[in-house]
């Protein structure tokens, strides 16, 4: 029940997009034909969800809306796109450019916060018995040596949503450059086939990790550069060739790609199968697109909207926001949701109990996130070699420090330890490298490291980056599970609980679901 | 407890003679953390001088301890708490400057509760860059000859967040008013041997390239275009160079920005 009510409350908006983009597409429509049209769509919206609009099939040709919502385990995600609709037909993100039947979209779902769920790779293998392009043997498979056809092969896409990513060894840098890596690496264990079969593995230069899409909204804040410095690598911020503009180093969970122009060139030759490089027509439409969406919760199953009586979530304000800045120096991170922190029955008529107290878990979850300090230890990219100090005790603020983000501001390379031993899950699922460093030790983990993805090693070929992931955005969480570079968590509880026993907190339950309920409104 | 008392009533006037004679504290321990806890960046880094019996703290050091390693202490007793322990919020005689520098030597953890000490509540260290948006003051004066040192850590290169990349952009800074024709940087490695703790202690000589290498590289990134060409120097010597804070170990680990016109 509580489902269909959310969903009849946000119909009227949804109506309004429609009718917005029927005008825009179909003018010679009547009037009582849109209405009609109208009512069948929010009948088909009430009874089923958002069922028949919610995957996004490439060359599709639907228009873009300029706001689209879609409902989500925690209530409803809004994209907006500035300057929109968009009629999508001929659009290269859109289309299925490449041989494989995908397109950009195909893995970065507006349903999604610009990215992919593990239950929406289930729904799609369901619905298509696995014949979605989605599963494409090369990397929409756990390795192109399964058998396609059965659902086991594709285990981690459905399960946790992981994409399979090629990196060539020995490494090479962001600038395609080549490195001579001072570790070397062994395969321990290659459940999958991709790092041991024939033609794949070190020895053939082909490396195989796993991992989540990222979401391609709010790039404003992914490619801002508010410090010319990175403290991680201790260089200033390289410079993309082209533009001579300095690099942010957020896009890619291994770094390997410092601009959009470099990200969708990887993505179309490995996701897409591509065997040409994009036009530069097709890069500039594709960046355009993906420079003016903004995605965030709109509203909580629990908490109504996530704009009024004082909050500031949604996506308009990101929208209407300046990118990169620290939050330590400026607006607090996640402070938009201050005006819940004293909500009462009288200051906020129309909203119940329940919804006053879900706000107000919002509210103080922010400040936990803001002020509870642990000791961080042992983590790479902020006990070393920043200068900091291992322990350093902090927030989650520390390192989620861009407001109304809660990415890194200056380049997010870390070490939570979520892909390597000890503190990763085992994962037998995974494949496991024993990395050897053979220069200096790695700062924490020694001269041998046991990882399922040496993550940024990948392009640095630096020992010290075994196991660093760049943070991401924040945005749009609830639409987006399962978490972590390796979907090690499930649901939000799941990332809180990691972090729980990597860092030995101490959060009490109730701060557990503050925390909780904080990111389901991002 | 005795024993305690005794420890500090001797430690005080060595650390009191090293006070009054400027002299620099050096040596090399194992680290301990005190988990004081006054918000972030709040906890305080212990190191004991075993041939003394005295505790300093180190917190102040631009560059802190890993506790699973060995540092190289180098400090000055500060003017204030650098005497006693009395109103210190860490526990033990301050040093400050100070400077911390990893070894490779690993130490058994030791972590400190809090024991009543405070700790010292963060602020933004004086040598903090500002974002990219905040413009930097215009460098006034002439645009002669003109070198800008930058500091590391003992036999390391890389460029200290608060510390070495701050030298970096005043640098920078200066340059882009100034213009100069080329860039030279010139690594500088401590490669004569000292003693300290009773150990040895030099740095590579190939670490004065290294640091040669790493500043170029970072000025090539902020002064697109500019001519940069590196050189390294090894036995290097100390100066008196103010952002060294006065302790010839850190002016020795130094690479130098040179402005040819």
């Amino acid at each position: 029940m509580t489902r269909i009510r959310l969903l009849q409350g946000f119909a009227p908006s949804m109506a309004h997009d429609m009718t917005d983009n029927m005008k825009r597409t179909r003018p010679t429509r009547s009037a009582a034909a849109i209405l009609t049209g109208l009512l069948i769509a929010g009948s088909a919206f009430s009874a089923q969800g958002d069922a028949p609009d919610r995957w996004w099939s490439p060359g599709e040709g639907r228009v873009f809306p300029a706001r689209l919502d879609y409902t989500n385990p925690h209530g409803v995600l809004r994209t907006l796109l500035v300057d929109g609709p968009m009629p999508t037909r001929g659009h290269p993100f859109f289309e299925p450019i490449g041989p494989n039947g995908r397109g950009c979209v195909t893995c970065h779902q507006p349903a999604d916060g610009m990215s992919l769920s593990a239950q929406t790779a289930q729904e799609r293998w369901q619905a298509t018995r696995g014949k979605d392009p989605l599963f494409a043997a090369y990397d929409g498979a756990n390795c192109p040596t399964l058998r396609q056809s059965d659902r086991a092969s594709h285990s981690l896409l459905l399960d946790r949503g992981l994409i399979r990513i090629e990196r060539p060894w020995p490494v090479r840098e962001w600038n395609e450059k080549p490195v001579t890596p001072d570790f070397s690496i062994e395969v321990v264990r290659d459940p999958n086939g991709c790092n041991s079969a024939p033609g794949y593995g070190p020895q053939a230069g082909r490396l195989s990790v796993y991992r989540r899409p990222r979401p391609v909204a709010n790039m404003k804040y992914l490619l801002a550069v508010g410090f010319a410095f990175d403290p991680k690598q201790g260089f200033a911020l390289p410079r993309d060739p082209e533009s001579g503009d300095q690099m942010s180093g957020n896009l890619m969970a291994d770094g390997r790609a410092g601009t959009l122009n470099a990200q969708m060139e990887d993505a179309a030759v490995t996701h897409l199968g591509m065997t040409r490089l994009l036009s530069p027509g097709q890069r500039a439409a594709i960046i355009d697109f993906e420079k003016r969406l903004y995605s965030a919760q709109q509203s909580s199953l629990h908490g109504g909207g996530v704009d009024d009586l004082g909050a500031e979530g949604g996506p308009a304000k990101l929208r209407d926001s300046e990118p990169g800045a620290l939050g330590s120096i400026g607006k607090p991170v996640w402070s938009e949701f201050a005006g819940w922190e004293n909500l009462t029955p009288q200051s906020s008529p129309g909203l119940s109990e329940t919804q006053i107290a879900f706000r107000r878990s919002v509210a103080r979850g922010a400040r936990v996130f803001r002020e509870k300090t642990f000791l961080i230890t042992d983590s790479a990219g902020i006990n070393s070699p920043v200068g900091f100090g291992n322990p350093v005790r902090n927030s989650c603020v520390f390192c989620h420090n861009m407001t109304q983000m809660g990415n890194d501001v200056a380049p997010g390379q870390v070490d939570l330890g979520t892909t390597t031993m000890p503190f990763a899950d085992p994962f037998a699922d995974l494949p496991l490298f024993r990395v050897t460093c053979l220069k200096q030790p790695h700062p924490h983990y020694g001269k041998v490291i046991y990882t399922q993805d040496p993550g940024y090693a990948l392009t640095t070929g630096r020992c010290a980056d075994v196991g660093k992931i760049t943070l991401q955005s924040m945005r749009g969480l609830a639409a987006r599970a399962p978490y972590f570079s390796n979907g090690l968590a499930r649901d939000l509880r799941g990332v809180i609980d990691y972090y729980e026993r990597r860092y030995s907190i101490g959060y009490t339950e109730q701060e557990k679901q503050d925390l909780v309920n904080l990111m389901s409104v991002l | 407890m005795r024993r305690i008392a005794l420890l500090f009533a001797m430690a005080a006037p060595l650390a009191a003679q090293a006070q009054e004679a400027g002299m620099i504290v050096r040596f090399i321990t194992c680290p301990v953390y005190r988990d004081a806890d006054s918000g972030r960046k709040s906890g305080c880094w212990l190191a004991d001088d075993h041939a003394t019996g005295t505790r300093w703290d180190v917190s102040q050091s631009p560059y802190k301890p890993d506790w699973n390693f060995a540092v190289l202490v180098e400090g000055k007793p500060a003017a204030e708490g650098g005497n006693s322990d009395a109103g210190s919020p860490c526990g033990g005689k301050v040093l400050d400057p100070v400077r911390t520098s990893i070894l490779a030597e690993p130490c058994t953890r030791h972590v400190l509760p809090a024991e009543g000490f405070s700790g010292r509540r963060f602020v933004l260290p004086r040598r903090n860059n500002n974002p990219v948006g905040v413009a930097r003051p215009e460098p006034q004066g002439l645009y002669g000859d003109q070198v800008f040192p930058v500091y590391f850590e003992f036999d390391r290169n890389f460029i200290v967040y608060q510390y070495s990349d701050w030298l970096i952009d005043r640098a920078v800074t200066w340059v882009q008013a100034a213009r100069p024709k080329k860039l030279i940087v010139t690594g500088f490695a401590a490669t004569d041997p000292i003693v300290v703790s009773g150990r040895s202690l030099t740095e590579r000589p190939q670490v004065a390239q290294e640091r040669a290498d790493m500043v170029a590289e970072t000025l090539r990134r902020l002064l697109p275009g500019m001519s940069v060409e590196t050189h390294a120097e090894v036995a290097a010597k100390p100066t008196q160079e103010p952002e060294a804070d006065g302790l010839p170990g850190q002016s020795q680990r130094r690479a130098e920005i040179r402005a040819i016109f």
